[in-house]
């Protein structure tokens, strides 16, 4: 459903010079799990989704969602996805309601089809009361709903969400999750990026640890804790990372990737 | 292209910029209220301005003739006014002039003194004997015509000086109404002196001049006034209506986080760039209507208030409207096309309101000029960009329908052709995620430089390119003011080949030295040292970067033939071009230099020297650099628009930008700087063996052969069948050219890949 191979993307910046975001990174997602990407601030969660969802580019390696290639077919590609981030906004001068339906047309839905699914989804996430208020009046969680019912419109195969739940109170955090673990019920093949572990423990069935570009350790709960013989994944998260940096500090290996550069979409 | 998502997007836009207060403020709110509130404040400030009493000292007074009475108490008599009452805007101090003398020295220079020190606003000094001076002539006029013998009487009056001064504006106001009263008094006194002389009035103004306005008649008149402020109108609310709506939409949405969500839609970029475009020219049109309509509407009432005599601004003419709704469509697109791509670069809304100032400086000037006198519209002007839909537009509302409808296609052309520009450069913003994605950071020249060293590719990157570019003009500008000695200055190689069009007819032996002086040091210092440079500090492959390797042997002749059959074709288009824009006398002086060297030497300093210096910069650093935008049309476009724009005369830049164009196409067929400059080496030599065979002794028989004659511009050019055989020939090479498989850099590869996968599915989008 998702296959990335050898994926890299660095960018110039002024400081530290070639700056890698993604060193070789590969991994593969199929229908009807959650693969996790677990990784600290700026271990390169958001370039990686970026870049399956076509906005940004690979340096080179190949991505394909669902057979379509992200870097020749971009609209194909975007077709099959939906995609939620904590930077993904919501327009201020729109209500609820217009925002969905605005992606739904752009999704190429009939009115029928459309007006359905949009009736169905503000009952599922309970978004009926705000139906009408505007972006701008909206609060976090208000408009973290919104977002997922833009996202989830088009009933695409394969969800994206990019540390959904950041700022987010308990209570929308845990409806959200909620949604996430409904949705592989339906058979959809979900990418969930986390920096917090309790998430990535409830609801990933396979699981990537991220850091500085790279994948540390891949597979699912078990295989990770029977491989590090560490039960708590708070720990075998810790050691993982520890021990990257030490053997970087020790090779004197060139540092890679801190941020991958997302603070233009944050105003 | 998906239309539908185009439509949506449009519409979602125009519903946002409609609940959008400050847009509403400035494209609705703002022009109704805007001219109703000048017009009412010019009117008070006008009333306040015009009708101050201004203070003006008369010295000598006592001496002036009682009739014609010039001075009635503290103002000048009424009779010298248009209406009496106006008599009181100028107050009088006299002050009596001591007799003769040292006084009437120290007097003379007080007046001065008076003024500058702003006590008066005007000084007028009547000279010691003025008035015994007037009297005198007048009794020396009636005996000269009793008695015809007399004519020994001394028959001048010494002139008053008046004083004002000319950094006050009220000073200068007050002398024109003081001048007119002199002026008016002065021509009674001549009246009263040829009466008292039974002469009759003609003697001295034997006729007047009988008006007649053409345009008056034709109902003309009032759309002189119209014709340069509606355009002027039209377009600078065009560009305003379309700036702050763009910033929203761009930087806005990059502000609030709703671009990434838009970009991960099916939304192909292009899409959303054209349903934002459309959005922007909406708002830009509409602006630029109502601030007409505005105008129209507080024109109509001030004309009516208007006293009689200021009635001389009319109506417009009923076609009015249509003109300006036809130009008005093409301009907005295009002002909203160039908007749209300045705002997408923008990171914030704050950056985006700096660009507002520059776009205004590039735009201005090209609305302004056709409002200078003697601009007049004809193909050269008609072929720049904004001005030639202004002077169409301008004749169109004066009515001069005939002088117009010729140049509508041209312009129509150049309009469309800008605006496709300028689309797809906004379309190229979106592309590029440099652009999508910039962060804010403090620049820092030295980190720049350090990275620049540090993270250097085989071949530059475009910035790089753009930079070597931008520097060689700069140095260019800079030598060039340094070292022109006159305006005869030719630094760049084509100019030598016109310089020697009028070779041998008068030899200056100095005149070579100097320019081929000129001429290397401008290729050697100027153009080829800056490329070389940049190429050792900032790329890692000297090699790929200038393009040096050995193409296939075949594209050597090939190149050298192509030069020659494409000779023609090049002097027709300077003939053209020279015709379109006439040169002044003196760029054309500068042209005609007459040299007199060995035609070896002449080869080596203008052909040679620049097929290798020009080559090196513009087909080996900037090409090889800007061909990292993906467009290798675009890459060669601009790489022939520096080319063109170092050669300083207008005239030969357009030539030499052609020119570039094969050049760099050669250059990407080939992968090697060899072709490019034996073609360049060959074109430039052809002027120079031409006109050795014109003039030699010997071959007196090809002078003016049928096939060459002499160029109303040029000292020659060939008769039709010749340039179009050339293109022939040339067109069947550069297809053998084109079949050459040729090295593609990675943004091409994948922009190709994309355009492929474009037309594979064309209805992706549904």
């Amino acid at each position: 459903m998702i296959h990335v191979e050898g994926l890299t993307k660095h960018y110039a910046d002024l400081r530290r010079g070639r700056l890698v975001a993604l060193d070789d990174v590969g991994f593969a997602a199929f229908p009807g799990q959650i693969y996790g990407l677990l990784g600290p601030n700026g271990a390169g969660k958001t370039t990686a989704l970026r870049i399956i969802s076509t906005v940004l580019r690979p340096s080179s390696g190949k991505v394909a969602v669902n057979g379509f290639d992200v870097v020749t077919q971009p609209s194909q590609v975007r077709r099959q996805i939906g995609f939620m981030s904590a930077n993904t906004g919501v327009y201020d001068r729109m209500t609820a309601w217009e925002i969905v339906e605005y992606f739904g047309r752009l999704h190429g839905l009939s009115d029928d089809l459309l007006g359905e699914r949009m009736e169905r989804l503000f009952d599922r996430l309970q978004m009926n009361e705000i139906r009408d208020l505007l972006g701008a009046k909206m609060s976090t969680g208000m408009k973290q709903k919104v977002s997922i019912a833009r996202a989830l419109v088009h009933d695409p195969p394969v969800l994206i969400f990019d540390e959904a739940t950041s700022g987010l109170d308990v209570l929308v955090a845990r409806a959200l999750l909620n949604t996430v673990a409904e949705l592989r019920e339906q058979g959809k093949c979900v990418i969930f990026s986390t920096h917090i572990m309790r998430e990535a423990e409830k609801l990933c069935d396979r699981l990537a640890v991220i850091h500085r570009g790279r994948i540390l350790a891949e597979g699912t709960l078990d295989e990770l804790r029977d491989r590090h013989e560490q039960r708590d994944l708070e720990e075998l998260f810790f050691q993982l990372i520890t021990r990257h940096d030490e053997r970087i500090h020790a090779t004197d290996e060139p540092t890679v990737s801190m941020e991958p550069l997302p603070k233009a979409f944050h105003a | 292209m998906n239309w539908s998502n185009v439509k949506l997007i449009f519409h979602r836009e125009v519903r946002d910029q409609l609940r959008d207060r400050r847009t509403l403020f400035m494209i609705a709110v703002l022009p109704l209220l805007l001219y109703p509130l000048l017009g009412t404040s010019m009117f008070q400030v006008m009333q306040f301005v015009s009708e101050h009493p201004t203070k003006v000292l008369i010295v000598g007074a006592e001496e002036l003739p009682d009739k014609p009475t010039l001075i009635d108490g503290t103002h000048f008599d009424g009779a010298w006014f248009s209406s009496p009452d106006r008599a009181a805007l100028l107050d009088l101090t006299l002050l009596p002039r001591p007799s003769e003398g040292d006084d009437a020295e120290a007097a003379f220079e007080d007046a001065r003194k008076a003024v500058e020190r702003g006590e008066y606003e005007a000084v007028v000094y009547f000279p010691p004997g003025f008035g015994r001076h007037l009297l005198e002539l007048r009794q020396s006029l009636a005996r000269r015509i009793t008695d015809a013998d007399d004519d020994e009487v001394e028959l001048t009056v010494p002139d008053p000086d008046v004083y004002y001064n000319t950094a006050k504006e009220k000073s200068q106001i007050t002398f024109a109404r003081v001048s007119q009263v002199l002026s008016r008094w002065t021509d009674e006194i001549g009246k009263q002196n040829l009466s008292e002389n039974h002469l009759p009035e003609s003697t001295a103004h034997p006729f007047d001049l009988k008006e007649h306005d053409v345009a008056e008649q034709l109902g003309h008149r009032d759309a002189a006034v119209w014709s340069k402020v509606l355009p002027f109108l039209l377009l600078i609310w065009a560009l305003t209506g379309a700036f702050y709506p763009a910033i929203d939409i761009c930087a806005g949405e990059k502000e609030r986080g709703t671009l990434e969500t838009l970009l991960s839609s099916p939304a192909e970029r292009r899409e959303i760039v054209w349903g934002k475009l459309l959005t922007v020219m909406l708002f830009s049109t509409v602006t630029s209507l109502l601030n007409l309509l505005s105008v129209g509407v507080t024109g109509a009432f001030v004309i009516n208030v208007l006293p009689q005599e200021l009635k001389n601004v009319g109506w417009p003419s009923g076609l009015t409207p249509l003109w300006l709704g036809l130009a008005l469509l093409p301009m907005s697109a295009l002002f909203s096309a160039l908007c749209l791509a300045l705002a997408s670069f923008a990171r914030s809304s704050k950056e985006g309101q700096y660009y507002l100032m520059p776009l205004m400086l590039v735009t201005m000037p090209l609305v302004i000029l056709p409002m200078a006198p003697g601009v007049e519209l004809n193909l050269g002007n008609a072929l720049i960009p904004v001005t030639g839909v202004v002077l169409l537009l301008r004749a169109l509302l004066e009515g001069n329908m005939a002088q117009a409808l010729p140049f509508v296609p041209v312009v129509v052309v150049v309009t469309l052709g800008c605006c496709l520009w300028a689309t797809r450069w906004a379309v190229d913003q979106f592309n590029s995620e440099s652009v999508l994605f910039r962060e804010s950071e403090r620049f820092d020249l030295n980190l720049w430089f350090k990275h620049l060293m540090r993270d250097r590719g085989d071949t530059p990157s475009p910035a790089a390119a753009l930079l070597c570019g931008l520097l060689i003009l700069l140095i260019f500008f800079f030598m060039g003011m340094a070292l022109s000695e006159s305006p005869q200055t030719m630094p760049a190689s084509e100019g030598a080949d016109k310089a020697l069009a009028d070779k041998g007819v008068a030899p200056v032996d100095n005149e070579f030295g100097r320019l081929a002086r000129l001429v290397a040091v401008t290729q050697l210092a100027m153009i080829a040292t800056p490329a070389l440079l940049m190429t050792i500090m900032l790329t890692r492959s000297p090699r790929k970067t200038l393009l040096l390797r050995l193409p296939k042997l075949w594209t050597l002749p090939a190149a050298v033939v192509l030069a020659v059959v494409l000779h023609p074709a090049v002097v027709l288009l300077s003939e053209f071009v020279q015709r379109l824009y006439p040169m002044s006398d003196a760029v054309r002086e500068a042209t005609n230099l007459r040299l007199n060297a060995p035609w070896q030497v002449l080869l080596l300093v203008f052909a040679l020297t620049p097929a290798v210096c020009e080559e090196l910069a513009f087909r080996g650093f900037i090409l090889s650099g800007l061909r990292h935008l993906g467009h290798k049309w675009q890459a060669i476009l601009i790489s022939s628009i520096f080319f063109g724009v170092t050669h300083q005369i207008f005239h030969q830049s357009i030539v030499v930008c052609v020119m570039g164009l094969v050049l760099g196409y050669l250059a990407v067929q080939t992968g090697s700087l060899l072709t490019g400059s034996l073609f360049h080496f060959t074109s430039n030599a052809m002027p120079i063996l031409i006109q050795l065979l014109l003039s030699t002794e010997g071959t007196e028989r090809w002078r003016w052969h049928p096939l060459i004659e002499k160029g109303d511009n040029l000292p020659y050019v060939f008769a039709w069948p010749v340039p179009i055989a050339g293109c022939m020939i040339a067109a069947g090479l550069l297809y053998c050219f084109h079949r050459l498989p040729y090295v593609r850099t990675n943004e091409e590869v994948l922009q190709d890949a994309l355009q492929h996968e474009r037309q594979a599915s064309p209805a992706a989008g549904s």
